[in-house]
């Protein structure tokens, strides 16, 4: 019970101690912040006057216009291989950080397997609504590293066709044809690219896109093996790419303005007579470069603003 | 340069790989169990000829103290050996599976452009035979375009006599390459 005691009594001391400690450290600190300049023996110290200190930002307007684009590797793979898009995009700038877009375009595939002569046919519009999200710390600059999100989708008609079906015990024989299947396609898309400009609002960029298929309307005969915008359905994730050349409608938006409070500290003058002394000189000197100016200068010699400075909203 | 030369090759890695179905053949399964649904191992031999739509031209082959030869196609050679030559008319069926001993399962295929099929069991131990009458509707299907056209099939009803068979039932009423059991046949007896 004695030792409970004891033990009890030095934990209370350990708490008063560390309270102390705590207050003594808290109280010189504040010395010390108040005292930043040592005042020399002899002197008095100088009055100060403290001013609430907001640095100059630059912020970027919520609305920083649209950006115009058109892909390049679409029309070039459509010119090269069995399948092939032409698409353009229309994309907001919300303070060059966020970035929703809607894409539009038209795609074809016109395939005929090698070995089993089966042809597919398809030409559709499509469309994928989406948002970038701008990687780059500094918004200011011209370039963006995106990372992005589409939904996508396409509603189109295919034909399919091959080689006569028969029947290997029975025998007989059908022609395998059929035009016109309809069928809806949803998929999504994960984008990583990035775009740099080229010249005064013109830019070029790459897009990566990982892309799943959601759902396709199913039919008996055939499933679709080419959706427009989005590939081709081999597997039910497949990898895409654009290449685009990009226009920014920005109407000279895009660059920032400034807002905020230029304000700076200065020390109060002291009512002695040097002080005086000095201030009038410096007045004086101020005056003389303002007359030497052709009196565009005023002889203002404070800096102190308290407004707004160089706001333009 | 190198990131977009991986990201080409990624692009052309992921959409080109061949995806079709390992099993490519579109066959009818048929399950075998006793009259109280235990699955069994039939111990008899079964032959499964069906019926066809028509008939054939046969040539029979015949000479003294020798089997006689039946052949779809004319084999001069036999006539040179000295067998007589005779045609005939026959039902054009054909034979499905040929002896099939100790299963318990069989894959069959079915008529594309009929809608109904006609199988017949042939059995070793006994002299009757069983026929199953199978309504189906075919159509045609692909997968994609590089895995070819298939017949995919749906089972409408069956029927079959009870020979061998106490009942018959559909499993699963798709019939397509993925392997399902679709058609239940239920012999006589039961397994102790």
């Amino acid at each position: 019970m004695e030792l409970w005691n004891d033990m009890k009594k030095k934990r209370i001391t350990l708490h008063i101690l560390i309270v102390l400690f705590v207050f003594l450290s808290s109280l010189s600190a504040i010395a010390q912040e108040q005292n930043t300049d040592p005042v020399m023996p002899g002197e008095s110290p100088k009055p100060t006057k403290y001013v609430a200190l907001e640095e100059e930002k630059e912020h970027l307007v919520f609305f920083q216009g649209f950006t115009l684009s058109a892909d390049v590797f679409g029309p070039i793979s459509l010119m090269v291989s069995d399948y092939g898009t032409l698409e353009g995009a229309l994309r907001l700038n919300l303070k060059n950080t966020y970035l929703p877009i809607v894409e539009a375009g038209y795609g074809q595939c016109d395939k005929t397997d090698f070995n089993t002569s089966v042809s597919y046919k398809v030409k559709a519009p499509f469309m994928r609504v989406g948002i970038d999200l701008n990687l780059l710390k500094d918004k200011f600059q011209d370039n963006r590293l995106y990372l992005g999100v589409r939904y996508g989708f396409s509603s189109y008609q295919y034909d399919i066709a091959g080689p006569a079906m028969t029947d290997p015990v029975w025998g007989g024989s059908e022609p395998f044809n059929f035009k016109g299947i309809d069928c809806t396609s949803h998929w999504g898309e994960v984008i990583f690219g990035a775009e740099v400009k080229i010249y005064k609002n013109f830019h070029m960029g790459w897009m990566i896109r990982y892309k799943k298929e959601f759902s396709s309307t199913t039919s008996d005969y055939a499933k679709p093996s080419c959706i427009p915008g989005y590939g081709y359905t081999t597997n039910s994730t497949c990898w895409g790419g654009t290449y685009s050349l990009i226009f920014d409608l920005n109407w000279g938006k895009k660059k920032s303005h400034k807002r905020g409070v230029k304000v700076e500290i200065r020390d109060i003058p002291q009512q002695d007579e040097n002080v005086d002394g000095i201030e009038q000189e410096d007045e004086e000197k101020i005056e003389k470069e303002g007359e030497t100016d052709n009196g565009e200068r005023t002889g203002n010699t404070e800096k102190v603003s308290t407004g707004e400075a160089n706001t333009d909203i | 340069m190198s990131i977009i030369c991986g990201c080409v090759v990624l692009l052309v890695a992921g959409c080109y790989s061949n995806n079709c179905p390992l099993n490519n053949a579109v066959l009818c399964n048929y399950s075998f169990y006793d009259s109280q649904g235990t699955a069994i191992t039939y111990g008899d031999t079964i032959t499964v000829t069906t019926l066809k739509p028509g008939y054939k031209t046969v040539y029979i082959y015949r000479k003294l103290g020798n089997p006689t030869v039946t052949k779809n196609e004319p084999d001069t050679a036999l006539v040179q050996q000295g067998y007589t030559e005779s045609t005939a008319q026959q039902r054009n069926d054909t034979i499905l599976l040929n002896r099939l001993t100790n299963a318990s399962t069989m894959s069959l295929p079915m008529s594309y452009f009929h809608d109904s099929d006609t199988i017949i069991f042939t059995y070793a131990r006994i002299s009757l035979k069983d026929t199953i009458k199978i309504q189906h509707e075919s159509y045609p299907h692909v997968e994609l375009p590089e895995c070819g056209t298939y017949r995919f099939h749906t089972l409408k009803s069956i029927t079959a006599t009870d020979a061998a068979i106490d009942h018959i039932e559909i499993s699963s009423s798709h019939v397509n390459y993925e392997g399902n059991e679709n058609i239940k046949i239920y012999f006589n007896g039961v397994v102790e």
